[in-house]
This record gives C-alpha cells, sequence and structure tokens, in this order.
C-alpha cells in the first residue's frame, strides 16, 4: 500500500541558484571567507519542520498562499527537490502534474511529441502508442497533431500536455492546481477525467485556491503558512483555518 | 550503481530525444543528412587548397588528413558547447520528472555521435578515392573508435554540464579553451611539424592526439592503432568518468535549485 511519511522535513532553496554564479564570485568569497559577513542573500527556508503521514486512501488538499510551500512541499514529494534536514519516505509510484505545460520539442509534431513526454513519464514506447489515440481525441486539436508544436497556441500546448499527463494514473497523484487552461468544455472534459484519476490512484494531494473543489473531492486539509504546516485536520476546518489567516493578513 | 540502473530504465526517453535531434537537423532541407558530409567536406577543401600551398605538401596527400581532424574537432566541439548547456536546454523535463541527469548529456553525445558517423563516411568515400591502397581490416577500428567517443565525449560533456549551470560563465570561457586546445593539437597541422619542431609533449601527452589516432590509423594509413593510442583514450575515458562521478555526487540532486 502506497503512503508518504515526513518527519521534520526541511527544505532549503540553495540562494546561490539565485545569486553568485561567477567564478569571480566565488573566488572572492574564498577569499574573504572569515572576515565580516557580506550581504548575501540567504538561502530560503522553504519547508521548516514538516512531520506528516498520509496513508492510502486518503484525499489531500493543500492551502497556502503563493509561497507558503505549496509547490515546494509537492515537488519534494514527487523526488525533485531533495529535504535538506529529515527525513521523506514515498512508497508507491508517483504521478504529478507539476509544470505540465512545459517540455516540448518545438520541431516536432504533436504526434512524436505524446511519444516523449509518454517517455518521460516512464512509459515504454508501445505503451504510449497504444494510448497515442485516446490522448489525440482527449486533447481534440484537430489536424494539427500531425504539425510541429511551434505552430500550436499556448491553449494547444495545455491541451495536449494535459492530455498525455493524465492518460495514465499513479499510486499518489500529486495535482498542483486542477488545470487553469482551455476554454469552458475543454475545462468540464479536463475535470471529469481528473476526477476518474483521483478514483484510480491510492492517495492524492491537490494544492489549490479553489475552495469548492477542495471540499468535494477531499476529506484531509492541510494549511501552510511561510513554510510552515499550521493546520492539519477535516478539509472544512482547514478551509476556515485558511479563510481566518487570510482576514487576518489582508 | 542505482544511478546506472536509472540511466538504462529511462532509455526509451533518451534515445527517442537522441532521434529527434536528429530528425530535427535534417528536417525540412532537401539535401537533409547530406549536409552531415557535404559540410565538412567542403571545409575541408577550402582548408586543404590554402595549406597545401602554404606548408608546401601534396593537396591529395593532405586533404584526407585534414579531413579525419575536422570531423574529429566537430564532435568534440559540439559536445563541449552543447554538454555545457544539456542541463539548461532540458530545464522544463528536469523539473517535472527526476531521471538521471546524465541522460540529458548522454542525448546530446549520440546524436552528435550519430552526425560524426555521418561524416566519416564521407572521409570513407574520399579515402577510397584518393588512397584506396589504404582499405583493410584495420578500417574495423571504427567500430572500436566509435564507443571510445563516446563514451570519452558522454563523461566530459556531463561533468562541464554540472560546472556550467552553477557558473555561467563557464560556457563562454570554453570557446576560448577550445580555441586553445585546437591550437596545440595536431588537428589540421601534421603531426611532423610539432615533431620537427621539437614540441613532442603536445603529441604524447595529449589525449586528444591518441583519439584522432583511433580514425587517422585506420583509414590515411590503413593501420591498426598503437596500443598507446588505445591505453591513453582509456585513460582519458577514466579520468574523466571520475571527474563527472565526483562532481554529480556533489551537485546531481542541486543542480534544479541553479536552473
Amino acid at each position: 500500500m502506497a503512503y508518504i511519511r515526513m518527519t521534520s522535513v526541511d527544505l532549503h532553496y540553495s540562494a546561490l541558484g539565485l545569486a553568485n554564479r561567477s567564478l569571480k564570485g566565488a573566488a572572492l568569497d574564498l577569499l574573504a571567507r572569515g572576515r565580516k559577513p557580506s550581504r548575501r542573500i540567504r538561502d530560503i527556508h522553504a519547508l521548516k519542520n514538516i512531520t506528516l503521514k498520509i496513508g492510502a486512501g486518503e484525499r489531500v488538499g493543500l492551502l497556502g498562499h503563493n509561497g507558503a510551500g505549496k509547490s515546494t512541499l509537492l515537488k519534494s514529494i514527487a523526488g525533485l527537490y531533495p529535504p535538506s534536514a529529515g527525513s521523506l519516505e514515498v512508497v508507491g509510484g508517483v504521478r504529478a502534474l507539476i509544470e505540465i505545460s512545459l517540455g516540448f520539442e518545438p520541431d516536432a509534431t504533436g504526434r512524436e511529441n505524446i511519444l516523449y513526454r509518454g517517455l518521460l513519464m516512464g512509459l515504454k514506447p508501445s505503451e504510449v502508442r497504444a494510448l497515442e489515440d485516446e490522448i489525440v481525441a482527449f486533447a481534440d486539436i484537430g489536424e494539427f497533431i500531425d504539425y510541429p508544436i511551434k505552430t500550436y497556441s499556448s491553449g494547444m500546448q495545455v491541451r495536449l500536455a494535459f492530455a498525455v499527463s493524465v492518460a495514465v494514473s499513479g499510486e499518489i497523484l500529486l495535482l498542483d492546481e486542477i488545470i487553469g487552461a482551455g476554454d469552458a468544455t475543454f475545462m468540464e472534459k479536463a475535470k471529469e477525467r481528473v476526477r476518474k484519476l483521483i478514483e484510480c490512484s491510492q492517495i492524492l494531494i491537490l494544492a489549490s485556491h479553489d475552495f469548492t473543489s477542495l471540499q468535494s473531492m477531499c476529506e484531509r486539509g492541510l494549511v501552510l503558512h511561510r513554510g510552515e504546516l499550521i493546520f492539519d485536520g477535516p478539509i472544512a476546518e482547514a478551509v476556515e483555518t485558511y479563510s481566518a489567516l487570510h482576514r487576518l493578513i489582508s | 550503481m542505482g544511478y546506472v540502473r536509472d540511466i538504462l530504465a529511462a532509455r526509451y526517453f533518451w534515445w527517442h530525444l537522441a532521434l529527434s535531434d536528429l530528425r530535427s537537423r535534417w528536417r525540412r532541407s532537401s539535401l537533409g543528412i547530406l549536409w552531415s558530409m557535404l559540410q565538412p567536406l567542403g571545409i575541408t577543401i577550402l582548408i586543404s587548397i590554402v595549406f597545401s600551398r602554404l606548408l608546401n605538401v601534396s593537396f591529395l596527400e593532405y586533404a584526407p588528413y585534414v579531413l579525419s581532424g575536422i570531423i574529429f574537432w566537430d564532435f568534440f566541439a559540439s559536445n563541449v558547447s552543447g554538454g555545457a548547456l544539456a542541463f539548461v536546454q532540458n530545464e522544463p523535463y528536469i523539473k517535472q520528472c527526476r531521471h538521471p541527469l546524465a541522460i540529458y548529456t548522454l542525448r546530446a553525445v549520440l546524436a552528435n555521435l550519430v552526425v560524426t558517423t555521418v561524416a566519416t563516411l564521407s572521409l570513407v568515400i574520399v579515402v577510397l578515392v584518393l588512397k584506396p591502397e589504404t582499405l583493410g581490416w584495420a578500417w574495423l577500428g571504427w567500430l572500436i573508435a566509435a564507443p571510445i567517443l563516446l563514451f570519452t565525449a558522454w563523461p566530459l560533456a556531463t561533468a562541464l554540464a554540472y560546472v556550467s549551470v552553477r557558473f555561467r560563465d563557464v560556457p563562454h570561457a570554453l570557446g576560448l579553451a577550445m580555441q586553445s586546445l585546437w591550437f596545440i593539437s595536431p588537428v589540421y597541422f601534421d603531426v611532423k611539424m610539432f615533431r620537427s619542431a621539437g614540441l613532442d609533449g603536445l603529441v604524447d601527452y595529449n589525449p586528444i592526439y591518441h583519439l584522432l589516432e583511433l580514425t587517422r590509423a585506420p583509414f590515411l594509413r590503413g593501420e591498426w592503432p598503437s596500443l598507446a593510442n588505445y591505453c591513453v583514450s582509456l585513460a582519458t575515458i577514466a579520468g574523466l568518468a571520475t571527474l563527472a562521478i565526483v562532481l554529480g555526487r556533489r551537485m546531481e540532486r542541486r543542480v534544479l535549485f541553479y536552473l
């Protein structure tokens, strides 16, 4: 059975990634070591001492302001960000719908990109081919499917990316907002598909600002505030906590 | 070991991306793949005409030498420049899914190796016309040279990618470094010129010379490369692989922060 266990997880973004990319800067730092602390950007403390356990069958909503650490939490569960302290244990196949609109080969056709993206997600070529017709039908972008991606509008790119990403489910499903693209019909279709994905998964973690979908899809709610887990309990109470926090700040 | 297993597990992904790179390189040009043969040939003719006059050597003798040098250098230079940018260019994939980062340099190196193999066909044709007497079993040496080139270029590109993602000046500095390397290596200039000037060190201790010999000995002279050529090439692989592994231990999980 799938589960996620985080014990006192801390995560720092290396500020080096934001500043001081030059060799000169690194050399100067080496020279200046031990002298007065220079005005350096400090590492961003994105997750602070997070402890939680999520077991099979749980549907968890993630609330928090922009920059509260929702995406960071999802990305560390997906294995993208390494915790800087504490332990993180994820058992089960993870399917993460994170930054899905990124990453196409612009010169290749839509069909070719279906293949690449399917392989990126760990499928075999034969498995992608078996799903291809279904993906093409779902994306519903007509003859453009055989045109290079660079001729696509951004809406079409998102539709295709979404269609591939939801073609297969995983035991642990991570969603960063349900979807924010496409026209009303596509949105409706996409929501329907996500519901199906959720049914197939053992664990869902959904980060969202949309209280309605959070309350209809999740039972448990986590509220993050500046990297800290400030509430963990039933989703209705989580929404209340978050709203109260919101009023307090604004 | 787990790392190698993950690379193999993602084999369909990097293999198809490499194919995609080749397709987009040759797509929509009427000569397509032929360009990879014609381009080094064109430069060779130009350089050989000028240099054979300057250096007072026979054009027909010199042209295959220059061509083999150009083909190797194109491979080397495109892996250095492409490798340095590999993580930056594959950022969308790196941000979405956790795969070993070395697959992104492998993608670039594999595509380059295929281009080099196609270009080597032009060398084969030139040699068959100009020096058919070199045709022999030693030509099979290419089958050993190709994997050696792959496993030299891959760790080199990977090490450069780790460093470049952290220090964004590096890709710029590499251009300068490559020009210097070109200048002190027997790429266009004959090995004899280095030796007669007393610069044996630039030949014997230069991995580039030994790697060049892996194709030059068979195709230009019909001989197998020497044991020294193979030993230095393998030692270069070992050195570069160690460097890439050491850098990877420190950097692999942190690359995402630097993108």
